[in-house]
């Protein structure tokens, strides 16, 4: 039997997708398929080279279409599988992302946000938002966790495991082009070691059958009426619901007295953490949030922010992709909406300094 | 005295010297096509279209209406604009990648309906832009960046042989070969030929040009030439495979 | 000297290493350390899976101190790792150029084998390829791995401990290092050349050599991890 890849804890220097990688390995998960698309190649780069020494599986598909088709697949042959990708890519993943949503078929997938729309940058951005939360033809019966370091992209990539396969709705881990890249110590360790149990996979297709009382799975994606829709999809939402108070979370600071909230998430966060710490040293009244599950929304604790605050600053690399969902969450808040975005581009914690000096 | 570079007239100035590494075989195909175009007459009928990694350096080569396109999308687009006029000389131009994985039911399909274009596919045995993957046209053994110990035949398959993929598709009216870096003259000669068939209306037409790759293969020029030239042709044979105009009593 | 290797002619370096072992910053420390002495120098950022992400930022600081900085600049390229180009015609001649050479080599599985791309490289007498270990870097940590990692490398001259854990680092982990990687380096039969650290810990050194008895470099940290 192969070693275990992680023994007890270690720290270490890693790049991004090295993390994912090692993540992965530590959560179990058994196969990836994958398709090359910058940012996101040194996920399989590491875990081919890998691969042999933990008997793990590999396969590069023919494109992104078939990398989350055959990443179903070997979900429903029980097996904790995963893929990845970033732009385009994700945009061809929506296809088979729709499937999993209707079938409740436990997919894991990491993102790794490029300039957008189309081929744009190979670069970063946090322009995946809406593809990522509400992408394809439903109602975003997903869970998306956004990380802002690279102690987060472990912790969560292995979370997104146990979140899935409990759950069974596709998850993600919402990385960009910059934090597969960075360079970051972090500590490595194996899961159960620390206490954190770690799901086993079930088979739904090519379940040995015992004996001829058994009956064969029929799994289908199509309803016959429109009643017949609603009825399902109505317990989706139940269960999304319940789900949804054990999964959503959040991290903020100085909320309380704060006048302006710098409103944040995946690595433009830290900026965010960065400025407001800064701020409060000379004196303003600014508070920290960051959603850290970007669905769910961490729309209620938004909201207890926004009721005390006068305005949310809503920071992110994208046109708004965040604050959309937000303004959601909050809809009937009187609180005032400033906004900095930056498409495509890092936003530094001096800039949003400036821009809070610069506000009221 | 003044030296004039023997430039293909279809080729744009403005965008020379081109930004493919030294030693690729794209801008030997390049140079290929920019001379067929020439001697066919056709560089104000031409509509050209590449697909993602190196084939987009391309985009701005030829004084051509020019599209880039999304990866493996090449085919239905220049499919689109046939369609739509039928007087456009279509050419899809495309590596391994864009026309044996993500773009291979594109092909295949085009193929089928018999659609009067011209794809060219670059062959080099790998991505070469996202840092040298494996591509469907990867020799058995090879290293690359997602097979790091060497491309297993039983994980992996055989080589794709597209052409003669495509060719077991297409009925009358086809054009299909394969050329090589290493003989321009006869690839410059099935690229004419493919056009030709274009401009005849008689069907689908595929040209897949082994080319070479030293970036990404971290060969010398020595060893990239031997490479093309004596290892590549043990898996992909060089030559026409189905030509219309032959048939008619050549 | 230089870690113990007398310098005749010229200096002609490659470095080479897992993706993040800090290969980039001690090429860099070593082409600056040259120059200050008087040297004629140049660098090359050989990254062909990210050609963009070493150099490319520092590349004006070098020129200014009179380094040749052989790397592309962004605006030359058209978009990175799919869309754009990857090898740069000069680099290609590198050596022809009079003066020290010193070739900062990417990762990827080919190891030193990106040296077959650079005319001469078969030829130079001068030529040292050095592994850039880091232990901290998982597939880099115990002695085995290191031993079997640059086994798969092909010719090596040399191996460099620069173990670091970027911010995180500390005097105990990079002397830990040490230990390792000398370790490996004699069951590899190749030199160590040196330890680099982070100038910041030389204040915390006494000598000029680590633990081990391997020289001690100093780095400057060049290379900055925010965005471009």
């Amino acid at each position: 039997m192969a070693e275990k890849p992680i023994q007890g804890e270690k720290r270490v220097f890693m790049t991004g997708n090295e993390v994912v990688a090692w993540a992965a390995l530590a959560a179990k998960a058994e196969i990836m398929y994958g398709y090359p698309i910058t940012p996101q190649n040194e996920i399989m780069h590491y875990w081919t080279r890998m691969a042999p020494k933990y008997e793990k599986r590999f396969l590069q598909t023919e494109d992104e279409l078939s990398a989350g088709f055959t990443t179903i697949g070997g979900v429903l042959a029980g097996r904790k599988a995963f893929t990845a990708t970033a732009g385009p890519g994700n945009v061809l993943m929506q296809e088979p992302q729709a499937m999993a949503e209707m079938m409740r078929i436990p997919i894991v997938t990491i993102i790794q946000q490029r300039g957008g729309p189309s081929t744009a940058t190979v670069i970063y951005s946090q322009q995946e938002v809406t593809l990522t939360t509400y992408g394809g033809n439903g109602e975003g019966l997903r869970i998306v966790f956004s990380p802002a370091n690279h102690q987060d992209l472990f912790d969560y990539t292995i979370k997104a495991f146990n979140t899935a396969w409990k759950y069974r709705f596709p998850t993600f881990v919402l990385g960009d082009g910059y934090q597969a890249k960075l360079r970051e110590s972090l500590t490595i360790y194996d899961p159960e070691e620390r206490g954190i149990q770690l799901i086993e996979p079930e088979t739904t297709l090519g379940k040995l059958r015992v004996s001829s009382d058994t009956e064969p799975r029929h799994i289908r994606n199509t309803y016959n009426t429109e009643e017949e829709l609603l009825e399902v999809l109505t317990q989706y939402f139940e269960d999304y619901e319940k789900c949804a108070r054990e999964i959503v979370e959040h991290d903020q600071f100085d909320c309380d007295d704060a006048e302006i909230v710098v409103v944040s998430h995946g690595v433009v966060s830290r900026a965010g953490k960065g400025a407001v710490q800064e701020l409060r040293k000379q004196g303003y009244k600014v508070g920290y949030f960051r959603p850290i599950t970007l669905r769910p929304f961490p729309g209620e604790a938004l909201r207890r922010v926004a009721d005390k605050a006068k305005t949310l600053l809503f920071v992110e690399s994208a046109q708004g992709q965040m604050a959309k969902l937000a303004k959601e969450a909050i809809f009937g808040s009187t609180v005032a909406v400033e906004t900095l975005f930056k498409p495509g581009v890092g936003v530094t914690s001096e800039e949003i300094v400036t821009k809070v000096k610069g506000m009221k | 005295m003044t030296m004039i570079p023997q430039m293909p007239k279809s080729w744009r100035l403005e965008s020379k010297p081109h930004k493919f590494c030294p030693g690729c075989g794209h801008g030997l195909v390049l140079k290929a096509l920019g001379e067929a175009i020439d001697e066919l007459g056709i560089q104000d009928k031409l509509v050209y279209g590449c697909d993602i990694g190196c084939s987009l350096l391309s985009w701005d080569f030829f004084n051509v209406d020019s599209v880039q396109t999304h990866h493996g999308r090449t085919t239905p687009v220049m499919t689109g604009v046939k369609r739509a006029n039928p007087d456009a000389i279509c050419l899809a131009y495309m590596g391994d990648g864009g026309g044996y994985a993500i773009g291979s039911q594109h092909l295949v399909n085009a193929a089928a309906r018999n659609e009067r274009i011209t794809a060219i596919l670059v062959n080099n045995c790998n991505y070469a832009m996202t840092g040298g993957q494996m591509a469907p046209t990867s020799l058995p053994g090879m290293k690359t960046e997602t097979t790091p110990y060497g491309r297993d035949i039983k994980e992996h398959g055989y080589p794709t042989q597209g052409p003669e993929m495509v060719a077991a598709i297409t009925r009358e009216g086809a054009y299909i070969a394969r050329g090589t870096v290493a003989n321009i003259k006869q690839l410059k000669g099935f690229i004419k030929k493919a056009l030709e068939n274009q401009m005849a209306g008689n069907g689908f037409s595929f040209v897949e040009a082994l080319a070479t790759c030293p970036t990404n293969w971290r060969t010398n020029a020595k060893d990239t030439w031997a490479f093309v030239e004596n290892e590549m042709p043990k898996f992909f044979k060089v030559g026409e495979i189905k030509n219309p105009a032959a048939k008619e009593g050549e | 000297m230089f870690g113990g290797v007398p310098v005749d002619d010229r200096i002609v370096e490659a470095y080479i290493g897992e993706y993040a072992s800090g290969k980039s910053e001690v090429a860099v420390n070593r082409a600056i350390h040259l120059k200050m002495t008087g040297r004629k120098v140049t660098i090359v950022d050989l990254d062909l899976v990210e050609p963009f992400y070493t150099l490319r930022p520092i590349k004006k600081k070098l020129i200014e101190m009179g380094i040749d900085a052989v790397a592309w600049e962004t605006k030359e390229t058209m978009g990175l790792g799919e869309a754009g180009s990857v090898i740069k015609p000069e680099m290609r001649w590198v050596l022809r150029r009079t003066g020290d050479v010193i070739l900062d080599i990417g990762y990827g599985v080919e190891g030193a084998k990106v040296l077959n791309l650079i005319e001469g490289a078969d030829t130079e007498e001068n030529l040292r390829i050095y592994v850039v270990l880091n232990v901290g870097r998982p597939m880099t940590a115990s002695v085995n791995d290191i031993v079997e990692y640059a086994r798969g490398l092909g010719h090596v001259d040399g191996v460099i401990n620069n173990s670091h854990l970027g911010d995180d680092t500390t005097v105990a982990f990079v002397e830990e290092g040490a230990k390792v990687v000398t370790e490996a380096a004699r069951q590899l039969k190749l030199p160590v050349i040196a330890t680099y650290m982070d100038k910041k810990f030389k204040p915390a050194m006494s000598g000029e050599v680590d633990k081990m008895g391997n020289p001690l470099c100093f780095l400057e940290r060049h290379m900055v991890n925010t965005f471009w």
